[in-house]
């Protein structure tokens, strides 16, 4: 062990040189520190991403072969209008497609409208009244006129299923959600609005009115009450009834209000993919098994794909710093390590004139190039989370504007609204390899450089876009 | 207890060895001077004595065992203990630690003796003041005696300096080489110097002189 307490004379005899030795490694070191980190919490944040995204398949009818029907038809007949017929999605396709690999749980829809009898809707003072267009696809062409209501049914398997409950836009406040146990039931769930001018509450019933067949009346029991976010409302446009007047059910009661054709049927059914990547796959899988004439399915893993490019974007520039600060440091450090060699030749000399292991020799510069990185290292610990926090602060808001416009582009081809809160999952998501980083590092950190800093992500908060997502 | 049979040397690029069948005796309790013009080989000699090359022929040994079955590295540790005309110690280290740090790697029978080093630092000249101050800070001269006070802590029975007194002044010369006579005769090792001086090599008890390839013994 007499080459360790060599080395350390050396590094102590030399104090000068092995701050200088110290620092120059400090630099490096903490480059490459701080790519890693930004890189790991990449990976992290994308197999997070990956696996917290959803991407969904929706089964509904095929319009474009309406249509094109339709205009076939249209040039037949010439003198007759023809009509748009789609036709209602069959359950029992849709429990095929339920069965098949990589899909979860999926959702009934069925939507129509009923009008109130027992109570009054809600209007919106700018709007239009009661009397705007709502309910989707589902009309059968043919010879039931249907005119449509003033209260908006959305019929479900489970609340907790839709988009917008699932996005947070609606939110449960009182009773519970409509469930798959809710199926054969006349359960609703009402909005806040519309429960408080009614003064409805949990457990109270309420009487509506058919809009097609023989107009009769069906008395529904409310079992919960929701809160639709503003910027749910602000989406409707000036055409469409309150937002408040939208009553979930459960996809049966929304059918039997339809008429009776269309028992087990429903708009659509949008199913989960447990695995975004595998989107494409259960679609071919799904295209087998429906008539694809009548039916079509349409996939959508556009946040999958938004975080997967952001995140890909943000490992490859992790990437490339961590290879070149390494590359450039190894050819630094090494450049000094000759140097600090050829200047100590003579010294080997005397070591070896003395008899000494050549392997001791060699022994005692690592020990002393180890004793100077030790200390480097501790202080790139220290000065990476500087580094890590402006690049990364910088990498991120780079990251948010491309997910911003991708996502934003993807919407305009998909409708807004749904872009819109794409948008803002793929930025909570993108948070999250300051997260990790935050996680990666160890606290005591923290304590030695208190700075105020962002509770969830580990930025500055000013720089933090978690805290830009929240506000 | 030294002995050379029939040594050659010569360098790779050069048409003729630097000395040729070479058969020198060195005797423990003796001090021996070599003279020579510059180039003649001299240090290429010295060299080979103290285990740091091997000879192109001939063998060199130690009790009639040879150095290459002793092993080199071995023999530097053991058997041997070189003074250069400079460069000698760790630069550093203080005069003291040079010394700790040549015994542990010799394995000297003193190892670890702060003590023993101590003195005879102070008997070569080196006061208090000195031990303990980084070896840059001391004179030429103080800088080559602590050398001297390193081959004494160390068992090695065969001394071999080369131009020990090349950059001293006359004083420091004649406290260097009183030094050298009293390890041949006090300590009962071998010294072999190298040198230009007449004066230093008629201080020592045996004089050769390396000439035309080889080495004659001066009266
Ligand atoms: N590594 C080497 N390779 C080739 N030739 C060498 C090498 N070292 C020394 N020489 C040559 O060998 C000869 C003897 O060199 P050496 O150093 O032994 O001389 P010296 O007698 O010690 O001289 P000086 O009195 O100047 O110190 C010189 O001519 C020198 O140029
Ligand atoms: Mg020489």
């Amino acid at each position: 062990m007499n080459f360790c307490k060599r080395a350390w004379l050396n590094v102590w005899a030399k104090k000068g040189r092995s701050i200088l030795l110290i620092l120059v490694s400090a630099a490096i070191l903490m480059f490459v520190l701080a790519g890693l980190l930004i890189r790991s919490a990449a990976v992290k944040a994308t197999n997070q991403a990956k696996a917290e995204v959803g991407a969904t398949v929706t089964l509904s009818a095929n319009r474009q072969a309406a249509f094109k029907q339709m205009r076939k038809s249209s040039q037949s007949k010439s003198s007759k209008r023809s009509k748009l017929t789609l036709n209602p999605v069959k359950l029992s396709d849709a429990t095929k497609i339920a069965k098949l690999k990589h899909v979860g749980s999926y959702n009934v829809t069925s939507t129509t409208s009923a009008n109130a009898k027992s109570y009054d809707t809600v209007s919106t003072s700018t709007g239009m009244g009661g009397g705007g267009t709502s309910g989707g696809p589902g009309k059968m062409g043919g010879k039931t006129t249907t005119s449509t209501g003033d209260t908006q049914i959305d019929g479900v398997t489970a609340t907790s299923l839709t988009s917008d409950f699932s996005d947070k836009q609606s939110k449960i406040v009182k009773g519970r959600g409509i469930t798959s146990s809710d199926r054969n039931t006349n359960h609703v769930v009402i909005e806040k609005e519309l429960a408080s001018q009614n003064d409805l509450s949990v457990g109270d019933t309420m009487t509506i009115k058919k809009t097609t067949g023989n107009k009769g009346t069906v008395k529904v029991k409310v079992v919960g009450i929701y809160k639709a976010s503003s910027s749910s409302a602000s989406t409707a446009g000036p055409m469409s009834t309150d937002p408040s007047n939208t009553v979930y059910a459960s996809y049966t009661l929304a059918n039997s209000l339809k008429g009776s054709k269309y028992a087990n049927t429903a708009d659509s059914v949008t199913f989960n993919v447990t695995a975004p990547s595998q989107v494409s796959q259960v679609k071919k899988a799904g295209n087998k098994v429906i008539s694809s004439s009548k039916y079509a399915l349409s996939t959508d893993d556009s946040s999958y794909q938004t975080v997967k490019a952001s995140m890909s974007s943000f490992e490859g520039f992790a990437n490339k710093i961590v290879w070149l600060v390494a590359i450039a440091g190894t050819i630094i450090l090494a450049l000094i390590v000759i140097l600090m060699i050829r200047e100590r030749r003579f010294e080997i000399g005397v070591l070896l004139s003395l008899g000494e292991a050549r392997w001791k020799i060699v022994a005692q510069f690592f020990t002393e190039m180890i004793m100077v990185l030790v200390v480097a290292l501790a202080i790139a610990g220290v000065g990476g989370k500087f580094v890590g926090n402006q690049l990364g602060s910088q990498l991120m808001s780079q990251a948010a504007t491309t997910t911003q416009t991708t996502s934003s582009m993807a919407g305009q081809g998909q409708g807004g609204g749904q872009a819109a809160m794409t948008t803002q999952r793929a930025r909570q998501r993108l948070s999250w390899p300051l997260r990790s980083v935050r996680s990666i590092w160890p606290n005591s950190v923290g304590l030695v450089l208190p700075l105020p800093s962002c509770r969830l992500c580990w930025l500055q908060e000013a720089s933090c876009a978690w805290n830009r997502v929240k506000s | 207890m030294l002995k050379t049979q029939d040594l050659s040397y010569w360098y790779q690029n050069a048409n003729q060895p630097l000395f040729k069948n070479v058969n020198l005796e060195f005797e423990e309790g003796e001090s021996y001077a070599i003279l020579g013009h510059s180039g003649t080989g001299k240090t290429t000699f010295l060299s080979l004595i103290a285990g740091l090359d091997t000879p192109k022929d001939g063998a060199i040994l130690l009790q009639d065992q040879s150095l290459k079955k002793i092993g080199l590295t071995n023999y530097r540790r053991k058997h041997v203990a070189i003074v250069f005309q400079a460069y000698n110690l760790f630069t550093y280290m203080s005069p003291l630690n040079n010394l700790l740090t040549a015994m542990a790697i010799t394995e000297s029978k003193h190892a670890g003796d702060r003590e023993y080093a101590t003195q005879v630092l102070r008997d070569l000249g080196i006061g208090e003041d000195l031990i303990t101050r980084n070896v840059q800070h001391l004179s030429g001269g103080q800088q080559q005696r602590v050398a001297i006070a390193r081959t004494m802590v160390c068992d090695a029975r065969l001394v071999v300096a080369d131009e020990p007194t090349g950059n001293l002044d006359e004083d420091n010369t004649q406290a260097v080489i009183t030094q050298f006579q009293s390890i041949a005769h006090d300590q009962k090792k071998c010294v072999v110097i190298v040198t230009h001086e007449l004066d230093v090599a008629a201080m020592c008890d045996h004089q050769y002189r390396l000439e035309n390839r080889q080495f004659t013994k001066l009266a």
